[in-house]
């Protein structure tokens, strides 16, 4: 049909064209006044009434097609003749936001890991009583574990908590195993504020108690969260060390990343870093809270630490300086 | 405690180099914190665990290299004690003790000839190596035996005290004047070694200087003893004296070795100091329980390790551990020797499998069974605590001390530290600004021109224990850039943060009124009410900390979240195009907007749109007056809202308008 060859023809000029001139030549060749477009049109009512109806239908609409398609492409040469030159190297205009702290960060990361392990979240208080602390804990007065833990207290005769352990207490004092839960928030001990320590630090504890709970569990559990944070080519090791209410007990040791294991002056050559305590809890503590037959494991992540180590920040004073330099070098992304 | 490779290698053969000798102390627990090898021998600075006392001694150093690197141990500590008597002169001494609970057993030697001198290069070469600076052959022999050894020995002259010892409580009022020159005020839970006159040393702490040895001395009572670690340990907290003897005493020390112990100072004594014994020992308690049994079962140890090591392995490992089995495989009973205090239940025998078999042999896994966590306390925190950032503020975290002078401005009842880290800061934190202040203080002394922060946590106060807080802080000037002009923060930037904080919270029902907190200058400061309930404020801050004019709001988080609408209402989206009118309203200076908006709300009778355009001030107005610009967009949810009908809408606010005195400007 002749609309169909006009068409083919009209939309192969249009790509050709170069100028905007060019452009107007073509529209006046076939939809200026006695172009071919509108010859057709005009001619529609020679043409047999029953054709006239979808013939004049298809005609209009390919005349609406083209005078677009011109238009367009001619306004598109146009635009790129009036735009001035802008230097689009200029910065752009950045909306004003914040950051969260970097020990925010890692301990959403943290306990995201967890959450999907199936870690039920628990929160306690800061200010704890002497049985939470420590009794309850398999560390009685004048036990030298106390030494372990230098305590801030209160003129009440309270105290700071020294760990989030307390939490393991109250959770078993609640809920009937099998529990499986984590509990952050911070902790305090009397320690100086230098690089290495700080009065005030936040912990993550975590607690599994059920039938049959091993170490391999702990160990597995615990590898799942250092590979998760610290990445799956550093090597992982755990270590015997000592608390007073688990037992056994371990530090879980993470490879040096400075050194990449060879041994450098901040893993005193060791090639590795000590990086969190854990233990399997002493029977001694589920059989006071009434669970002689279970067994559990749990374990206690120094925020502060794991955020030094996987950021290889030299000095705890800067997570509580909140310089907005230092803030702004986090970001949330991993959220 | 530091211990140099030459003496450990003169109780086992060690054939691995001082690096690797560490890795292995290190897979046993015992964490070596420093390794130096800039001298002839290595040296090992270790930290020794609370539980192994054993382990602060070259022979339990020994015992666990040895055991860990199947190797025997070379030297045995046994010791003859042939009492040489002499013709001329008797040696007479008894001893008390007071109660066998605070001292199990007490033994005592008497050696005369002594011939007090510099220690030989052995010893005094070893001591310095272990930290310990050399006094004289004496006490230095003493020392050296504590460190090989493990259990603290202590020399009285005994010309300088009377022919008896007595083990017994002090009585209050008591005094001594220690080794150190210091006197110290003794009570009744202090343990004291006396004479019949007076406290000569406070038990398993320290020596009295009026019993020391000196140059003079010729003749000493050697002291090897068993003190109940309890009472060490509060009279060494309580007179804040603690020494490498009472250190092991509170630790528990080795009630089997006392004679031993004596007999190995007396051989050096002998032979570095010309020293003989005169006297046969005394022992309060020649034969003391030695073993302790723990029941064991092979079984239940597999599954706590999560591993199963067989029943021949554990059988090595404790005969290595000087660990003895004693009944049949099924109901194995172990005894323990009085060296290993530490072992008390099976669990402890368990980690030593474990210790020895290596945790890295353990194979790791997660019973993983895919269920979801129960609850998620908290977690209503991170939903606030990612909003604040798109807000322009950056979080903050403070060391939660502060002055009490802040909760005296505020009129709370802080919780008090009885041993702050700084005498200053001697209160739990009453309010989260303090920290934040400093913070802001601290940046914009760094140079930076303007600084938002935010901190959510807990504040304490006696009433009302521990709240969970959102606090922020805003100071300095926004500032210039290519393509805007600075200008300094003010109270309006902080509402606004306000305001859509409680936007995106989705908190529609809340109320502002008027400040009553005085860590706020009032004039520029509102209260935020929520459940009819004051929450917080929000405003110019009163404490002058940063020297420039800050901004700043607290709330109690909880009580905040208490107005969030967990439901979102969806009311639709107008089709028909709003129309918009400017109206330009001049009012009494002291009106407040908020009046005008209301009228307005209330006097239109279509859906209504209201926004602040300009507030404007000239004498063309009048004295006293302002002009308000607002646009107002009106909608109809069905049409287009005609010219009319809008007018009508526009006469009547123009009515409501001069009931508030106001009126459109010309």
């Amino acid at each position: 049909m002749k609309l169909d060859l006009l068409k083919e023809n009209v939309e192969k000029e249009i790509k050709e064209a170069t100028t905007a001139e060019e452009l107007e030549k073509i529209r006046i060749k076939y939809l200026g006044r006695k172009g071919e477009l509108t010859k057709i049109l005009h001619s529609i009512g020679d043409l047999p009434k029953g054709e006239r109806p979808a013939i004049g239908k298809a005609a209009n609409r390919l005349n609406a097609k083209l005078s677009g398609l011109i238009f367009g492409k001619k306004r598109s040469f146009e635009e790129s003749k009036t735009l001035q030159w802008k230097d689009l190297s200029l910065p752009g205009r950045k909306p004003y936001i914040g950051t969260l702290h970097p020990l925010s960060i890692l301990y959403q990361e943290t306990i995201d890991i967890f959450i999907e392990m199936g870690f039920s979240i628990v929160l306690g208080p800061q200010i704890e009583t002497e049985y939470y602390n420590f009794t309850a804990l398999n560390t009685p007065a004048d036990h030298p574990a106390r030494d372990l833990q230098d305590t801030f207290y209160l003129k009440d005769g309270r105290l700071l908590r020294t760990q989030t352990s307390p939490v393991q207490i109250r959770t078993l004092e609640k809920h009937t195993p099998p529990i499986r839960v984590i509990s952050p928030g911070r902790c305090y001990r009397v320690d100086t504020f230098d690089p290495l320590h700080s009065p005030a630090f936040m912990q993550i504890e975590g607690l599994w108690v059920d039938r049959n709970v091993s170490m391999a569990d702990l160990f597995g559990t615990l590898k799942i969260f250092a590979r998760k944070i610290f990445g799956e080519d550093r090597k992982i090791e755990f270590l015997p060390s000592y608390f007073p209410f688990t037992e056994p007990s371990a530090d879980l040791w993470i490879q040096c990343s400075l050194c990449g294991g060879k041994g450098c002056s901040v893993c005193k050559n060791k090639g590795r870093i000590e990086t969190l305590g854990c233990g399997m809890v002493h029977p001694n503590i589920l059989k006071n809270m009434g669970y002689p037959e279970f067994t559990g494991f749990a374990f206690g992540i120094g925020l502060e630490r794991i955020a030094m180590i996987k950021y290889n920040i030299n000095d705890m004073r800067l997570f509580y300086q909140n310089d907005l330099q230092f803030l702004s070098q986090f970001n949330e992304s991993k959220l | 405690m530091k211990v140099n490779y030459n003496w450990l290698s003169e109780w086992v053969d060690i054939d691995l180099e001082p690096h690797d000798l560490a890795d292995i102390l290190d897979h046993l627990g015992i964490e070596v914190e420093e390794l130096d090898l800039t001298g002839s021998d290595a040296i090992f600075t270790l930290e020794i665990t609370p539980n192994r006392p054993d382990l602060l001694s070259i022979q339990g150093l020994s015992r666990e290299i040895a055991a860990k690197t199947d190797k025997r141990l070379k030297k045995v500590i046994d010791y003859p004690l042939t009492v040489e008597k002499k013709q001329n002169k008797e040696f007479e001494l008894t001893v008390k003790i007071e109660s066998k609970e605070d001292c199990a057993r007490y033994v005592a030697s008497i050696i005369d000839e002594i011939e007090i001198c510099p220690s030989p290069p052995i010893i005094s070469g070893r001591l310095e190596k272990c930290g310990i600076r050399s006094r004289n052959n004496v006490i230095d022999i003493t020392n050296y035996v504590q460190i090989e050894i493990g259990h603290p020995l202590h020399a009285f002259d005994y010309d300088r005290i009377g022919n008896e010892i007595i083990v017994r409580r002090a009585k209050n009022g008591e005094t001594i004047i220690t080794l150190e020159g210091e006197e110290k005020a003794l009570t009744n839970s202090d343990l004291v070694i006396a004479d019949n006159r007076k406290p000569i040393a406070i038990a398993g702490i320290m020596g009295g200087e009026a019993s020391g040895i000196c140059e003079s001395t010729r003749t000493i009572v050697l002291e090897s003893a068993f003190f109940n670690p309890t009472l060490i340990r509060k009279t060494s907290k309580r007179l804040k004296l603690s020494t490498e003897s009472s250190y092991r005493f509170e630790r528990k020390a080795d009630i089997g070795i006392l004679k031993n112990d004596s007999a190995y100072a007396i051989y050096l004594l002998k032979k570095y100091a010309n020293g003989r014994l005169v006297s046969p020992i005394i022992d309060t308690n020649p034969d003391p329980e030695l073993h302790r049994e723990v029941l064991f079962s092979y079984e239940k140890a597999n599954k706590l390790l999560g591993k199963n090591v067989k029943k021949e392995e554990v059988d090595q490992i404790f005969s290595k551990l000087a660990l003895q089995k004693r009944g049949n495989d099924n109901h194995p009973k172990i005894l323990i020797p009085s060296f290993r205090r530490d072992i008390e239940i099976e669990e402890d025998l368990t980690e030593e499998i474990g210790r020895f078999i290596g945790y890295d042999n353990i194979q790791t896994k997660f019973g993983y069974k895919n269920e979801s966590p129960i609850f998620l306390e908290g977690k209503e925190l991170l939903a606030i605590k990612k909003i604040m950032p798109s807000l322009g503020f950056s979080e903050a975290i403070n060391i939660p001390f502060i002055e009490p002078s802040w909760a005296e401005i505020q009129g709370k009842n802080p919780v008090e530290l009885k041993n702050p880290l700084w005498s200053d800061k001697s209160i739990l934190r009453t309010t989260l600004l303090p920290g934040l202040l400093l913070s802001l203080k601290r940046n914009l002394n760094r140079g930076k021109e303007r600084v938002d922060i935010f901190e959510i946590g807990r504040v304490f106060t006696l009433d009302s224990e521990e709240e969970e807080m959102i606090a922020a802080v805003v100071a300095g000037e926004i500032p210039a850039s290519w393509y805007k002009e600075r200008h300094p923060v003010d109270f309006y930037d902080l509402k606004g943060v306000v305001e859509t904080l409680l936007e995106k919270l989705n908190i529609q029902q809340y109320k502002f009124s008027e400040c009553k907190d005085n860590l706020y200058k009032k004039e520029r400061t509102l209260s935020l009410v929520i459940n009819n309930e004051p929450i917080g404020c929000f405003g110019l801050l009163s404490q002058d900390i940063c020297k420039v004019d800050t901004f700043g709001f607290e709330f109690n988080l909880y009580k905040l979240l208490s107005g969030l609408e967990e439901k979102i209402r969806y009311s639709g989206i107008y089709r028909y195009p709003p129309i918009k009118r400017d109206l330009s309203i001049v009012i009494d200076e002291r009106k407040p907007y908020v009046n005008l908006e209301n009228i307005i709300k209330e006097a239109i009778n279509n859906d209504v749109q209201i926004e602040l355009i300009d507030v404007y001030r000239d004498a063309t107005i009048g004295k006293d007056k302002k002009s308000i610009t607002v646009r107002l967009e009106l909608y109809h949810p069905e049409k287009t809202l005609t010219d009319e009908e809008v007018e009508n809408d526009i006469k009547n606010v123009i009515k409501k308008l001069s009931e508030l005195g106001a009126h459109l400007r010309k």
